[in-house]
């Protein structure tokens, strides 16, 4: 199920939101693992069985991690066992046909590829388990000893299928006791609002762009340039879009998630903007593969394997695909190639370190949706006329014309000056009260035409859905 | 108000929103039908286990929930204008406004339909025509995309290519060009389809391309109700209704028209049809495979034969001037290898009539 629906929007959300309120504390987990098992099993009946046997064996070595904590060779025995069990169930799913298609490549032979659907979301509640056994290993948390406590964390819904990616410590108090405030529940609603529309009224739309640029038999370098934005934006609206839906839910079920974006298209160079983009993620590889493996307190041989092996992991986490492993590349190259010369001469040019920061996200962009090394190549040569494209073509002009104001919204939209606007606005005493009926006038008003949009039909997939 | 006022503010806005709507959606009465889309609304899924394991319930269920969702025609409505006027889009599901015609973008040139197309004209020619001593036209309807969309920097398809293709890949017919005869007046502003009182100078030079003769004296009559057009509904915009006319004569007024569907006889037209979901179907019962028409006034007993889509209803009564009897086959309906069963081809004359949009869709012809 996904939030920007029908079925979620107006059947399943006010009923786990009515039983949730109704029931007593000592049952509110429950009722969010039922409803959230059933909300995955929505999407992938069969996948529910996968997720409760990530649940169990995350369980079962979590406590025996803890009891074993002093024996050091039993500890790390079960670590490994966890975090093999996680990342093997995730290997099978995900990843057998990319490595049997290369063997075939390799070997010249022929061996079948296994057809397996990648269940929903695996990537990101594998994280979140592997984050917990390690943790409990290292002593950071404690074993969780109610199951339907530690089911709840592992399966919660908000944050399910596409992140954030949240830690077991980052909630692990909250799950055992949390508040609910009509100050966290009314924050929770406007973010919630906020990452529907984000999500349903530029994602979506931005996304029917890119799927013209695709069909297109009249493209041109303008064409390229336009899709090659477009992409950009949505990306980010639409995984934004959706973290600010999963934050806000949490906050309305008494969590506080971290945050996942900070206006990353704002930044100067890509090492800053790894620092605003999926951050629970780029925060999971630094604490879990990153530090582990010595960070940048090495050899500059060896902080150089661990940069690349940092992102080789981070592109091939986003798909089973060279095109994500170049991706990845891709950063860890730029990242290295800032560091060790140019960083210092981007931050002194303000202006010139948002082109070129905006210019390398867009070709990354453009990697990243490819549907394969060739095309990319084909892609991003496109980009600087190298694809033997006219540079303007008809239907260029057009969509241009069509979702110039869209795309104006988007690029706005993703930096904070909206933000600031409100906030400045707030702050007098005569913007005070206009705020006071404009703010739910203009929730209302974003979920009333987010509701036209989805009655009718309009084009609604979940890009993070894959991973 | 206090910052707790508006929290509250906020919270009792979306919950009564969402709760009222959902108690809403959940109660109301299912509809069967869209009048606006001109389709019938999906209904609440079996839930059986089979459903539930294999997902159907659910895929099922969001069809469900969004085509019988509270309001659904003003939320379809609150979408159009902020597609429109909020982030100015040149057009909303693909239907688009210009000089007050609303029309549909349609391009580029799908040549594999056309290559269908012309592969069925070439099985039929072969299989019926080719011995049956009847002479063969084509004839290609532009659509209203190809007046409005050129000059206002719409995509459209080369209907020029697409014309040529297809006279070069069905060589034994003789092209008829109607085009000169047609403007974007003589079509509806909120339909797809032609004024059947704008196009007497092209069914005149139809006629007389293929050697028949037709009178021009016509009535023309009004239904009573306004006309809402294709584009009214899907364009979720409160378009502003058009007079639909149709034309008598007295050898119109005597023609008796034939449904193989439902072997019922009647007139030319079908005022039961005309209170339907689309009056234009008033023009022989609308979108039906097969059909005869026959005009007892007719001063030449030839036969004529076409094949059509629906811009050939509203045409055909006053081709029929000029003939004993036409035939009206619908091969989207009608699959070619069974026409052999229905209509006899021998001595008659067979046309070719397809408006472009057909055509570009022509992976439907059987």
């Amino acid at each position: 199920m996904v939030f920007s629906s029908i079925p979620f929007l107006y059947w399943f959300l006010p009923t786990v939101i009515a039983v949730y309120f109704i029931v007593p504390r000592a049952l509110k987990n429950a009722v969010l693992l039922v409803f959230s098992l059933g909300f995955y099993a929505w999407g992938e009946p069969r996948f529910a069985v996968f997720m409760i046997a990530a649940i169990v064996q995350g369980y079962v070595f979590g406590l025996l991690i803890e009891k074993y904590r002093e024996k050091k060779r039993l500890k790390a025995l079960f670590t490994g066992l966890s975090c093999a069990v996680s990342i093997g169930l995730l290997v099978y799913c995900k990843y057998a046909d990319f490595f049997i298609k290369n063997f075939n490549a390799v070997t010249g032979l022929s061996l079948p590829l296994l057809g397996i659907v990648l269940p929903i979301g695996i990537s990101f509640y594998t994280f979140q388990i592997l984050s917990y056994t390690i943790d409990v290993s290292r002593g950071n948390a404690a074993a969780q000893k109610n199951p339907i406590t530690l089911g709840a964390y592992v399966a919660m819904f908000p944050q399910l299928i596409a992140g954030p990616i949240v830690r077991y410590t980052d909630i692990a108090a909250q799950l055992d006791r949390r508040s609910h405030s009509v100050e966290k529940i009314a924050l929770g609603t406007r973010r919630f609002v906020i990452g529907l529309a984000k999500k349903v009224l530029i994602a979506n739309q931005l996304a029917e762009l890119i799927n013209a640029f695709k069909a297109s038999g009249d493209k041109s370098v303008l064409f390229v340039w336009v899709y090659a934005i477009a992409y950009s934006v949505h990306i980010y609206f639409d995984f934004s879009g959706y973290s600010d839906m999963a934050i806000g839910l949490g906050k309305i079920f008494g969590f506080d998630f971290p945050e996942n974006f900070n206006y990353p298209f704002i930044s100067k160079s890509g090492t800053e903007f790894w620092r605003r983009w999926h951050m629970t993620l780029g925060s999971w590889f630094r604490d879990y593969v990153y530090i582990p493996m010595g960070g940048n307190r090495v050899s500059k041989p060896r902080w150089l394997l661990n940069i690349l092996t940092v992102w080789f992991l981070t592109g091939f986490w986003h798909g089973a695909d060279w095109t994500f492993i170049l991706w990845g590349l891709f950063f860890a190259a730029l990242l290295v190639a800032e560091k060790l010369w140019y960083l210092k001469y981007l931050e002194k040019s303000k202006f010139l370190a948002h082109i070129y920061k905006i210019l390398f996200v867009t070709v990354s962009f453009t990697l990243f949706d490819a549907p394969s090394v060739g095309e990319a190549f084909k892609s991003i040569g496109s980009l600087f006329g190298l694809g033997g494209l006219p540079l303007v073509s008809g239907e260029a002009v057009y969509f241009l014309r069509s979702y110039a104001v869209l795309l104006i919204i988007g690029i706005i939209g993703s930096t904070p000056l909206p933000k600031r606007i409100v906030e400045k606005i707030s702050q007098g005493g005569a913007g005070k009260k206009i705020m006071m009926i404009a703010e739910p006038a203009a929730l209302l008003l974003m979920l009333a035409v987010s509701t036209g949009y989805l009655a009718d039909g309009s084009f609604n997939p979940f890009l993070y859905f894959r991973f | 108000m206090t910052q707790k006022t508006k929290n509250i503010a906020v919270i009792l806005t979306a919950a009564l929103w969402i709760f009222g709507l959902s108690l809403w959606g959940i109660f109301a009465p299912d509809a069967e039908t869209s009048l606006s889309e001109r389709r019938r609304l999906a209904q609440a899924p079996k839930l059986t286990a089979e459903n539930l394991v294999s997902g159907k319930f659910m895929s099922d269920f969001e069809k469900y929930s969004a085509d019988q969702f509270p309001l659904r025609d003003g939320f379809r409505r609150i979408k159009a204008y902020a597609e429109y006027y909020g982030f100015w889009q040149l057009d909303s599901n693909g239907i688009y406004f210009k000089d007050g015609y609303a029309s549909k973008l349609e391009y580029p040139l799908n040549e594999a339909a056309l290559t269908n197309v012309s592969n069925k004209i070439n099985y039929i020619y072969d299989e019926y025509i080719k011995d049956g001593g009847g002479k063969v036209f084509l004839s290609v309807i532009p659509d209203k995309n190809c007046f409005l969309a050129p000059d206002a920097g719409y995509p459209c398809l080369d209907s020029e290519k697409m014309v040529n293709t297809l006279r070069e890949s069905v060589p034994f017919a003789e092209y008829i060009d109607i085009f000169p005869t047609l403007d974007i007046s003589d079509y509806y502003t909120t339909d797809t389809h032609w004024r059947q009182e704008k196009i007497i100078d092209t069914a005149r030079t139809l006629a007389e391309a293929m050697g028949a003769e037709i009178g021009g004296e016509y009535t023309e009559k009004a239904l009573d109700a306004p006309f809402y057009g294709v584009y009214s509904g899907q364009s979720a915009l409160p378009l502003k209704g058009e007079s639909l006319i149709y034309l008598e004569s007295p050898a119109i007024n005597g023609m008796t028209a034939y449904n193989f569907e439902t072997d019922a006889y009647g007139g030319v037209y079908d005022f039961d049809a005309a209170s339907g979901t689309d009056p234009y179907e008033i023009f022989l019962s609308g979108p039906r495979s097969l059909m005869t028409v026959e005009n007892p006034a007719a001063k030449d007993k030839g036969e004529l034969i076409i094949f059509r889509d629906s811009f050939g209803s509203s045409i055909a009564p006053l081709l029929a001037e000029g003939y004993s009897k036409v035939t009206l086959v619908d091969i989207r309906y009608l699959a070619s290898a069974r026409l052999g069963q229905f209509v006899d081809f021998d001595g008659a004359d067979v046309l070719f009539l397809y408006s472009t949009l057909v055509l570009n869709n022509g992976e439907v012809m059987q």
